[in-house]
């Protein structure tokens, strides 16, 4: 489902937005995370090997440096993804509460399976650890947006409702 | 200094002192994998795990510090249950085709799981593994080898500070490899092999590795032939083939090498040897024929003692080596000297360094680097300039790179963005041949804004006002203007070198091979001593030397004008004690260098001239030159390990043995003196450049009492006041640096502490900017500078026989700025015809911005688009060494 | 059984963001009392006995006195809000409705060891509480009780907040710190302990979200105060995040050593759906799993471990009969195969081997060995791992197999061949 997204080019752009923002840490290798999120942000949701390049070259950081947290951190990925992250928790809390039933729901509905990205390039579905609301269990994240408890049966409206945000945009 | 108590026995420690080396001291062996010495601890394997009374967790004893009164357990059955569980776990998802590894037989790995009585792994592999990458041209990395003890990434970070490895994933998928879908070939990877020889597993291994397994090889310690670092080594051979080198903890190199050092090896035993004397029996003209050793020397001694009755012994020449030993120098120097009688003997220093000798002899008293290679990595501020440290020296660049991780800042002075210049807190891209200017505006901000030492000045130095007087000319604007940098950075330049506490200058070529080239050098002592950092550990001066022994050929004595330890031949006590000690006498008057040796052929006063292990056919500047005047060379004699560009114009060609093949000393950069241990017998018929000459010497007439390069060392020491302390015996143990002037003598890291070698007061000698001899015009509008790369080495004898080096870098080129190239219509690869008033080359152009607009670089090692037949031959007035480093050039698309 | 609200107190009741609110409510006393006297904090803080609220329950007056007592051009204050725990979420809620107390909390660890620079070290997976930390640092800020010349004094303290990027791992104070330098998430070994040198280092003092919001209230009321809530050893109160099948879930603040049985009942209003509570876990992923008879326990450090349990940061995941606890089992070793940072040997390799096994209880082919060879394992792990969760993470299944041994059943009298 991820073939019509290329990994290898990002628009120059893009790129030039990158640059300017990892500019700003010249030498600052505790900023490289930071900078990532929001690289990641400007890059369809992934750092790639021209991102990372820019950023390393920008930063004065070694490209090995860079990789080492993109390949460490669950938030990073090298694949480019959708626009909108579905991370559901799988973490015992939501799991005891059921989590599987609503990530097979997440399947049913996007019709792909989980790590996949819709072939609109809109959503791209993932599991995750806990994100810290299990006072919601089952609880889903997508990009900054919780929502939980959530049953099987609603995931198709909270889908739709992204469908018509992008539809609106 | 804490107690602790080791499986009962107790001893006392250093503070800091870990578990580990506490047991080391009491021959305790604990099994270790990520542990390495010189690398921060990481304490990941696990495998060291030893109980501590009261803790209820096992503790690693490569991390953990000793306590007073801590109780250690380093076996019992938890421990060893412990421990086989580590190595079985990793053994799960370790490849066990042992019987193709390369490294079967020294695995320690392998050998720890024998010491832990596992055959094999009670769980099921579960892992999956990329591809072998294979695709460097000396090595490869097979994952599924690997058990993750990250030696490889950290010596490749911390160590060599090259960051090529990375950690993909995280969790039970942590895999060692590189960025993203890299592979050696196509990452930053410099070659050095530094990951391959910490490896404890097969997962790195030499592609030559393959061929041969560890109980079959003989090892001898010995030192890299390559630059002038010094790096200790082993090799390995395999009956009398060299197969491989290992790095050892030698002071210079602490287990690191470089490409070179680590896999250039194949010259030794390859085919294009040498191995049999050749004469055209026919005269000029005719083909070189092998001959036998008798016929050959006799012709020979007959030719060189013909021409010495006819034509005075100052019609010979020899040109001593830069690469052999200094046994085998001194010997050479001593014929020319004692049997021939002649002054006439120099060697390629004169083309690298005799500006540094002349200069800092001059201003100090001793012209060379004034502190150890170890102090870089304590320095607070590091000043390079006319250097390429990362490429020509890399262990040294390798210890720089560990100061900046250590704190240090940088300062790079460079016509080239080298790839120091990078990690610079300030880099000055100044145009080729302006350093004498730079150096005055340093020193003109030091003292317009008082940052100078003055009580050093005032205590320690002469010719202060001089000095002041012309450097308050050299205001950072004009500096500016001449080098074509920011007078702003060279304030800050300034300020932060003479506000550091250790503050070293390196330089290199760059700064020695200009008209001015002496000047140059002594602007670099000039503003060390103006703030105080000469005869300090972590500061000083510290010229680079090029070549495994130059210091060596140049100490024992390949001058025109030295005997050895820079004894003047000029200065009749120093004459005096020679003739006694070689009973005869010798000629008074200074000899040829090795430029003014070529015009003297030119002009029919040198006849003959013997080379041996010298290559002035591609090395010396305006090569068409050179060959005119070799070729007219009545009787020309080469001594070398290959038929070089040299040799094949020779009348008698020499088989020589290469360093593996002879016993002798090399002199480093940091005028440390260690051992070349002979490793295999010469190949073929080839001989010993000491025994050759011994034997010549005999038949020139001049009977030597040495029945091994021991003998020569022991001559030596006794004739030579700073190797006074030197011989075969105490170098095997300890490799103190000159001057050693006795046995009992510890050696001297740091020269200058106190007092100076030229005496009380080291000398101020101002210097005024004076433009390169040739600069640009309408004709030839660019500056070309020459230089080395990393890859290959001198004129390329050695390096050219690598296969992997020559794929990695095997042809000539020319580098050129993108703007430059725009207007030529000149795009990255195009062959280029580059033309000087002396000649002209075609290569191929890298069109790159390392160089400045109006600016040309060029190595200089290739035989195909050799730089020195562009090269102007003028020379500096005092050293005589030439201008290798600018001159003018045009190009076009070929 | 009422809450007490200590730590809750202003949460819901005050403007998050606005620091005047806070002073309103009583707050930033605790630093102008520092302020007057930065000597005696650290003696005040160890008179509490106030001990960590992360999960390891170190007396926090004499981590201080450790940063204190090492001298240093530069020391830091780290907030550990990576709240990862799975069954955790307390810090969110008092960083979400009272930032400022966890600001107070850090200036006056700042003040007592002589930092002037903090760090909250934020966990990606709360994006939104970016934007209030961000204006609540600012209102801050310009109301002097942080930044440059703190309340008119001539000391310093600023705060920087730092995203983290989804690492279980980076919980640990270490892997934490090299997270901020911005490497992976790696634990460092100790000693050297952060106190002595950590970020960059430099001395550095780390603490839970939590543990800081329970500082300017000691300080501005005393440690006997605050000794007089909660356990003789475990003073104060402590956040309980109630998760997992059970009514109420959510967080709600007790003095320590309330008793489980009634978080359960009275708090949670039990299981949903009439179902029986059949087991517990207590103190996150990592702790203990205990079967649902051992309910009547005192939530204090001392009392959980006494029994079995661990007190944790304070969570209750409870579990009812409905549940296959293999099933719990191989879940939460799932979450520690993938959190695992893979630098030693035991934790990166002995999960997945652990995993295995339990994947053989699951399917019913387990033989005895195999339960020995996951015990042995487990044990081996929870010594010779380089931090915490490698420790730790063998505990549920360990915890479980003691506590529900008929559910490990294994083929009798047959025995694999390895």
């Amino acid at each position: 489902m991820t073939e019509n997204i290329s990994n290898c080019c990002t628009d120059r752009t893009v790129l030039d937005k990158i640059a300017a923002v990892a500019r700003n840490w010249k030498g600052r290798k505790d900023m490289l995370i930071e900078v990532l999120l929001q690289a990641q942000k400007l890059a369809d949701n992934a750092i790639t090997e021209d991102v990372a390049e820019v950023i390393a070259k920008e930063m004065s950081i070694p490209l090995s440096t860079v990789c080492n947290a993109v390949s460490f951190y669950a938030m990073f990925s090298t694949e480019k993804r959708g626009k909108y992250i579905i991370r559901m928790c799988k973490s015992a809390p939501c799991h005891v509460k059921g989590a599987e039933d609503v990530i097979k729901a997440f399947e049913k509905v996007l019709g792909i399976s989980c790590g996949e990205t819709t072939s609109d390039g809109l959503f791209t579905l993932e599991t995750c650890e806990c994100i810290g609301v299990c006072d919601r269990a089952p609880a889903v994240m997508i990009n900054d947006e919780v929502y939980g408890p959530i049953t099987p049966e609603e995931v198709i409206n909270i889908i739709t409702n992204y469908r018509q945000r992008r539809e609106e945009a | 200094m804490p107690k602790v108590y080791i499986d009962g026995t107790s001893i006392e420690v250093e503070n800091g002192t870990t578990i580990l080396e506490a047991c080391e001291k009491i021959g305790v062996e604990i099994p270790t994998l990520c542990y390495l010495k010189h690398l921060n601890p990481a304490g990941s394997c696990r495998l060291c795990l030893v109980e501590v009374k009261g803790s209820r967790l096992l503790q690693t004893a490569c991390t953990t510090p000793c306590a007073e009164g801590m109780e250690v357990t380093t076996m019992n059955q938890n421990i060893y249950n412990a421990r086989k569980l580590v190595l079985e776990l990793l053994l799960a998802n370790h490849d066990d085709g042992c019987f193709s590894c390369p490294n079967n037989g020294k695995c320690d790995f392998a050998r720890y799981c024998m010491d832990y009585d596992i055959e094999k792994s009670p769980f099921p592999r579960n892992k999956e593994f990329p591809p072998v990458d294979e695709s460097g041209e000396f090595f490869t990395y097979d994952a599924s080898k690997c058990i993750l003890c990250r030696r490889c990434v950290r010596t490749c970070a911390e160590l060599q500070c090259n960051n090529t490895y990375t950690l993909k994933g995280r969790g039970h998928e942590t895999m060692v490899g590189l960025p993203f879908n890299q592979l050696f070939k196509t990452s930053n990877c410099v070659s050095c092999g530094n990951c391959v020889s910490v490896c404890p597993t097969g997962a790195l291994s030499t592609k030559s590795g393959k061929k041969y397994r560890d109980w079959e090889i003989k090892k001898t310690q010995t030192t890299c032939p390559y630059c002038g670092v010094g790096c200790q080594i082993e090799l390995h051979t395999k009956g009398n083939k060299v197969v491989g080198v290992e790095p050892l903890d030698g002071p210079a190199n602490n287990n690191l090498l470089c490409v070179k050092g680590k896999f250039a090896y194949e010259f030794i035993n390859h085919k294009d040897r040498l191995t049999k004397p050749m004469m055209r029996k026919g005269g000029k003209g005719s083909p070189l024929e092998e001959v036998s050793w008798d016929e050959a020397m006799s012709h020979i001694a007959e030719k060189m003692l013909a021409i010495k009755a006819e034509s005075g012994p100052d019609s010979l020449a020899g040109f001593a080596s830069a690469r052999v030993t200094n046994e085998a120098n001194y010997i050479f120097m001593k014929m020319m000297r004692a049997a021939v009688g002649t002054n006439n003997v120099d060697h390629c220093a004169r083309l690298c360094h005799a500006s540094t000798v002349a200069g800092l002899a001059t201003t100090l008293g001793s012209g060379a680097m004034t502190n150890s290679i170890s102090e870089v990595v304590d320095s607070d501020v590091i000043l390079v300039s006319g250097s390429n440290t990362t490429e020509t020296h890399p262990v040294i660049g390798a210890k720089m790179r560990q100061a900046l991780l250590r704190g240090a800042k940088l300062i790079v002075a460079e016509p080239r963005e080298i790839d120091l210049a990078k990690q610079a807190e300030i880099f000055l891209q100044i145009r080729p041949g302006t350093n004498v200017a730079f150096f005055n505006g340093m020193m003109n901000v030091v003292i317009e804004e008082d940052l100078l030492d003055k009580e050093y000045v005032e205590n320690r130095t002469e010719g202060f006002e001089e000095l002041k007087t012309l450097i308050s000319e050299y205001t950072p604007e004009k500096v500016a203007e001449i080098c074509n940098i920011n007078a702003e950075d060279l304030r800050k330049a300034a300020r932060l070198y003479a506000k550091a506490e250790k503050a070293s200058i390196f330089y290199s070529m760059g700064v020695t091979q200009h008209s001015t080239g002496t000047a140059g050098v002594m602007c670099t002592s000039n503003l060390a001593l103006l703030c105080g950092k000469i005869g300090k550990y972590g500061c000083g001066v510290n010229p680079l030397r090029g070549q495994n022994n130059v210091q060596g050929a140049c100490d024992v004595g390949c001058l025109p004008g030295d005997y050895t330890a820079y004894q003047k031949v000029v200065n009749p006590d120093a004459r005096a004690k020679f003739e006694k000690a070689w009973g005869v006498s010798l000629p008074d008057k200074p000899g040829l260098t090795i430029t003014e040796t070529i015009g003297a052929i030119e002009s029919g006063d040198i006849r003959c001239l013997y080379v041996m292990g010298e290559n002035p056919m591609l090395s010396d500047p305006d090569i068409n030159h050179v060959e005119h005047a070799l070729k007219k060379c009545e009787f020309l004699v080469v001594q070398d390990i290959f038929l070089t560009e040299t040799a094949e114009l020779a009348d008698v060609v020499l088989p020589a043995g290469s360093y593996a093949e002879t016993d002798g000393t090399f002199t480093n950069t940091e005028r440390r003196v260690q051992l070349v241990c002979k490793a295999i017998e010469p190949v073929g018929d080839s001989r010993e450049d000491w025994d050759i000459i011994n034997e010549l010497m005999d038949r020139l007439g001049y009977k030597n009492n040495f029945s091994s390069s021991s003998d020569i060392l022991d001559e030596l020491a006794g004739t030579s006041p700073s190797y006074g302390g030197y011989s075969f015996e105490r170098l095997k143990k300890e490799q103190p640096q000159w001057p050693c002037p006795n046995k009992d003598h510890p050696g001297t890291p740091v020269l200058h502490i106190g007092k100076f070698s030229r005496g009380e007061r080291a000398i101020f000698k101002p210097s005024p900017y004076i433009p390169a001899a040739e600069l640009p015009d309408e004709e030839y509008p660019f500056v070309l500078t020459t230089g080395r790369v990393l890859y290959q080495y001198h004129t390329r004898t050695m390096t050219g026989k690598s296969e992997g080096l020559t794929n990695i870098m095997g042809t000539s080129f020319i580098e050129i700025n993108p703007t430059d190239a725009g207007k030529l219509g000149i795009a990255n690869s195009d062959k280029v015809k580059v033309a000087s008033r002396r000649g002209e080359v075609t290569v191929e152009a890298h069109v790159t911005d390392k160089v400045a607009e109006g600016i040309l670089f060029m190595p200089f090692h290739y035989k195909d688009g050799p730089a020195n037949k562009l090269t102007n031959n003028v020379i500096d007035p005092i050293a005589k060494i030439p201008e290798y480093k600018v001159c003018a050039a045009r190009l076009e698309k070929f | 059984m009422e809450e007490t609200r200590i730590l809750l107190k202003n949460i819901g009741k005050i403007n998050p963001v606005s620091s005047a609110d806070y002073v309103a409510a009583g707050g930033y006393k605790g630093l102008k009392k520092a302020i007057s006297n930065p000597e005696a904090i650290v003696d005040i803080m160890k008179d509490s006995g106030l001990r960590g609220r992360g999960g390891a329950g170190f007396p926090v007056g004499l981590k201080w006195s450790f940063t204190k007592g090492t001298p240093s051009d530069q020391k830091y204050i780290i907030c550990n809000a990576d709240e990862g725990e799975p069954g955790t979420n307390k810090d969110r809620i008092l960083m979400s409705g009272d930032p400022h107390s966890l600001f107070e909390g850090m200036a006056i660890a700042g003040v007592a060891v002589g930092a002037t620079k903090g760090f909250i070290y934020l966990r990606a997976e709360y994006p939104y509480l970016l934007p209030i930390l961000n204006d609540a640092i600012k209102d801050a800020e310009a109301a002097g009780f942080i930044g440059k010349n703190i309340l008119g004094s001539n000391l310093d303290f600023e705060i920087e907040i730092r995203s983290g990027a989804g690492a279980y791992i980076c919980g640990d104070e270490t892997a934490l710190m090299e997270s901020i330098e911005g490497k992976r998430g790696e634990p460092r070994y100790k000693p050297p302990f952060p106190g002595v040198s950590g970020l960059w280092g430099k001395p550095t003092i780390i603490n839970n979200v939590e543990t800081l919001c329970n500082v300017p209230q000691i300080i501005d009321k005393g440690a006997e105060w605050f000794r007089s809530i909660g356990t003789e050893s475990c003073p104060g109160t402590k956040l309980f995040t109630l998760s997992g099948n059970i009514n109420n879930p959510g967080v709600y603040e007790f003095p320590m050593g309330v008793n489980m049985r009634t978080l359960f009942k009275e708090v949670g209003g039990g299981c949903p759906g009439g179902k029986k509570l059949f087991a517990v876990q207590t103190g996150g992923a990592s702790g203990a799993i205990i079967n649902a008879e051992m309910l009547d326990m005192p939530m204090d450090i001392e009392c959980c471990a006494k029994a079995g349990a661990v007190l944790g940061a304070g969570d209750l995941m409870f579990i009812d009969e409905s549940i296959n606890i293999i099933d719990v089992v191989e879940n939460l070793i799932e979450f520690f195969v993938e959190e695992s940072c893979g630098k030693c040997t035991p934790c990166r390799e002995g999960n997945t081997r652990l995993l295995e096994f339990v994947h053989k209880f699951k399917d019913g082919t387990a033989r005895e060995d195999d339960l020995e060879r996951l015990i042995e394992i487990g044990s081996f792990m929870q010594v010779s791992s380089l931090c915490g969760l490698g420790q730790a993470s063998p505990v549920p299944v360990l915890s479980a197999i003691k506590n529900f041994p008929d559910k490990f059943i294994v083929k009798s009298d047959e025995r694999g061949q390895n």
